[in-house]
C-alpha cells in the first residue's frame, strides 16, 4: 500500500512534463543522423533554399511550447485545460516532424543516435504528463 | 400535505413584495421550473398540456401556478403566457442548466484567453442542434464538408489521417493514384472511420451509447478547420509558394493550428453529446489522436 502510495507520487509529480521539454529541447543540439545535429542538417538545407529546411526546427519548437505549456500548469493548476491544448499544440510539431521523418527518411531511423532517442523519450514524458494532469483533476473531483 | 406545508411556508417566508426571494423561491422547485421551460419552449401551454408533460395532480398543478403569478399569467384565452420576469426566469434557466449539469470548466480556465478564444470559434448551435431547424442545418453543413474535402484533398493531392494532413502516406502505387481519386474517397473513409473509432471509444470505455445519430450529424463541424487549412494549402499550392522554406513552415503551422482547433470542437462534440467531462473528452481524444499515429508510425516503419 505504502509502496504504492510512493509511486503515485512520483508518477505525480509534474516535473516529468518538465524534464520531457528539456530533452524535447537539448535533442535539437544533439546528434541524429551520422553525427549531424538537427540544426546542422537544418543548415545545410537553408543554404540551399529547401522547402522543408524548417521541420528541423520543429523538435525545438515543440519543446519550448511544451515548457510553456508545462510551466503554466505548473504555476497555476486551474489552467489545466489551457495547458493540455498548449501541450497539444506542441507534441503536434514533434508528431509532424517524426511523422516526415519516419515515412520520407525510414532507412536512416536503423541508424539513429542519441538525440532521435532523447526527443522520442521526451515527448512520451510530456504525453504521459498531459494524462496525468487530465486524470489527477478527474480524481481530485471524485467524478468520472 | 407537503403542498399545503411549502404553501404555508412560501407566505411565511417571502414577502410578495419581495420581487428578488420571489423570483429565487420560484424557481426553487423542480415542478416549476420545468413549468417555466414548457410554457417558455412553446411560448405558451394550456393546463391540460401541463398535466400531461408534468404528470402530476391538478392541486398541485394550480398550487405552483399561485406560486408563480409573478411569472406565469392567464391570458383571456385561458392558456399561460409567461410575464417579463418569467421571460427572465426562463432564460436564466436556460443559460444556467447546461453549465449547471456539465460543470466542465472551472471558471478560471473560462475566463483564460485561449479557451474563450475557442469558444468563439465554436459553432455551439450546429453542435448542440436545440431544433430540428439547426439539425438540417447541422446536416446540410456536414455534406458540405464531405464535399469540399473531397475536392480539396483531390486537387492538392494530400492524403487526410484522423486531423492530419500529408502527402506521404502514398501507400498506393501511383497508377491507381493516377485512376481513382483516391485522395478524395480517403477523405470520406477517414471521416467515418473517425467517427466509429470515437463512437466505440465513448460506449467502450465510458458506456456512452446515446446520441450517436446526433453526434454524426454534427461530426462535420470537426473538419471545418481541416477544410479551412486545404483552402490555405491549395491557395500555397496554386501560388506555387509552397515549396519556399518560409511558406512551408507556415503552412506547417497553420495545420497544427488548425488540427488543434479540430481537437477542440471535437471535445465540444463529445461534452454535448456524449455529456463527458472536459478531461475524459480531452484524454480520450488524445488517447485516440496518439495511439492512431503510433500505429501509423510503426507501419511506415
Amino acid at each position: 500500500m505504502i509502496e504504492k502510495e510512493k509511486l503515485k507520487k512520483f508518477i505525480n509529480f509534474r516535473i516529468v512534463g518538465i524534464i520531457g521539454s528539456i530533452l524535447l529541447i537539448i535533442s535539437q543540439f544533439l546528434s541524429w543522423f551520422s553525427g549531424f545535429t538537427l540544426l546542422n542538417i537544418y543548415s545545410i538545407y537553408i543554404s540551399f533554399s529547401l522547402g522543408e529546411s524548417f521541420l528541423f526546427l520543429f523538435p525545438l519548437i515543440s519543446g519550448i511550447v511544451c515548457a510553456l505549456g508545462t510551466i503554466l500548469v505548473f504555476i497555476k493548476s486551474e489552467y489545466k485545460i489551457n495547458a493540455v491544448i498548449i501541450n497539444f499544440m506542441g507534441l503536434g510539431f514533434f508528431l509532424l516532424f517524426i511523422f516526415e521523418i519516419v515515412t520520407k527518411d525510414s532507412p536512416y531511423i536503423g541508424n539513429a543516435q542519441i538525440g532521435f532517442y532523447f526527443a522520442i523519450i521526451g515527448a512520451i514524458l510530456v504525453f504521459f504528463d498531459v494524462l496525468n494532469i487530465l486524470m489527477q483533476e478527474k480524481n481530485n473531483n471524485k467524478k468520472v | 400535505m407537503r403542498v399545503k406545508k411549502e404553501d404555508e411556508n412560501s407566505s411565511k417566508k417571502n414577502n410578495p413584495d419581495d420581487l428578488e426571494s420571489n423570483f429565487y423561491y420560484a424557481l426553487s422547485h423542480e415542478i416549476r421550473r420545468k413549468m417555466l421551460e414548457i410554457i417558455g419552449d412553446n411560448g405558451f401551454a394550456s393546463f391540460t398540456t401541463l398535466k400531461k408533460q408534468l404528470k402530476v395532480s391538478t392541486g398541485t398543478i394550480y398550487h405552483h401556478l399561485e406560486t408563480l403569478s409573478q411569472l406565469i399569467e392567464q391570458k383571456l384565452d385561458k392558456k399561460y403566457y409567461l410575464t417579463d420576469l418569467g421571460q427572465h426566469a426562463y432564460k436564466y434557466i436556460k443559460d444556467n442548466i447546461e453549465t449547471l449539469r456539465r460543470n466542465n470548466f472551472s471558471s478560471r480556465d473560462l475566463k483564460s484567453p485561449l479557451i474563450r478564444t475557442l469558444m468563439f470559434l465554436t459553432p455551439k448551435p450546429l453542435i448542440e442542434q436545440n431544433n430540428k431547424k439547426i439539425q438540417y442545418y447541422s446536416i446540410t453543413l456536414s455534406i458540405g464538408i464531405l464535399i469540399l474535402g473531397v475536392i480539396f484533398c483531390e486537387i492538392t493531392k494530400i492524403f487526410p489521417f484522423l486531423l492530419l494532413f500529408d502527402n506521404s502516406i502514398a501507400i498506393f502505387p501511383s497508377s491507381l493514384i493516377n485512376a481513382f481519386p483516391i485522395h478524395g474517397v480517403f477523405f470520406i473513409i477517414n471521416f467515418f472511420i473517425y467517427f466509429i473509432i470515437i463512437e466505440g471509444a465513448c460506449r467502450l470505455f465510458y458506456k456512452q451509447k446515446n446520441n450517436s445519430l446526433l453526434f454524426l450529424i454534427s461530426f462535420g463541424t470537426i473538419f471545418i478547420p481541416s477544410i479551412i487549412y486545404l483552402i490555405f494549402h491549395f491557395l500555397f499550392i496554386i501560388t506555387q509558394t509552397i515549396e519556399i522554406p518560409q511558406v512551408q513552415a507556415l503552412d506547417n503551422i497553420l495545420m497544427i493550428i488548425f488540427q488543434a482547433w479540430s481537437l477542440w470542437l471535437l471535445i465540444y462534440n463529445l461534452m454535448i453529446h456524449k455529456n463527458l467531462k472536459i478531461e475524459n473528452a480531452l484524454i480520450l481524444s488524445l488517447l485516440i489522436h496518439y495511439g492512431g499515429f503510433s500505429i501509423i508510425l510503426i507501419i511506415s516503419l
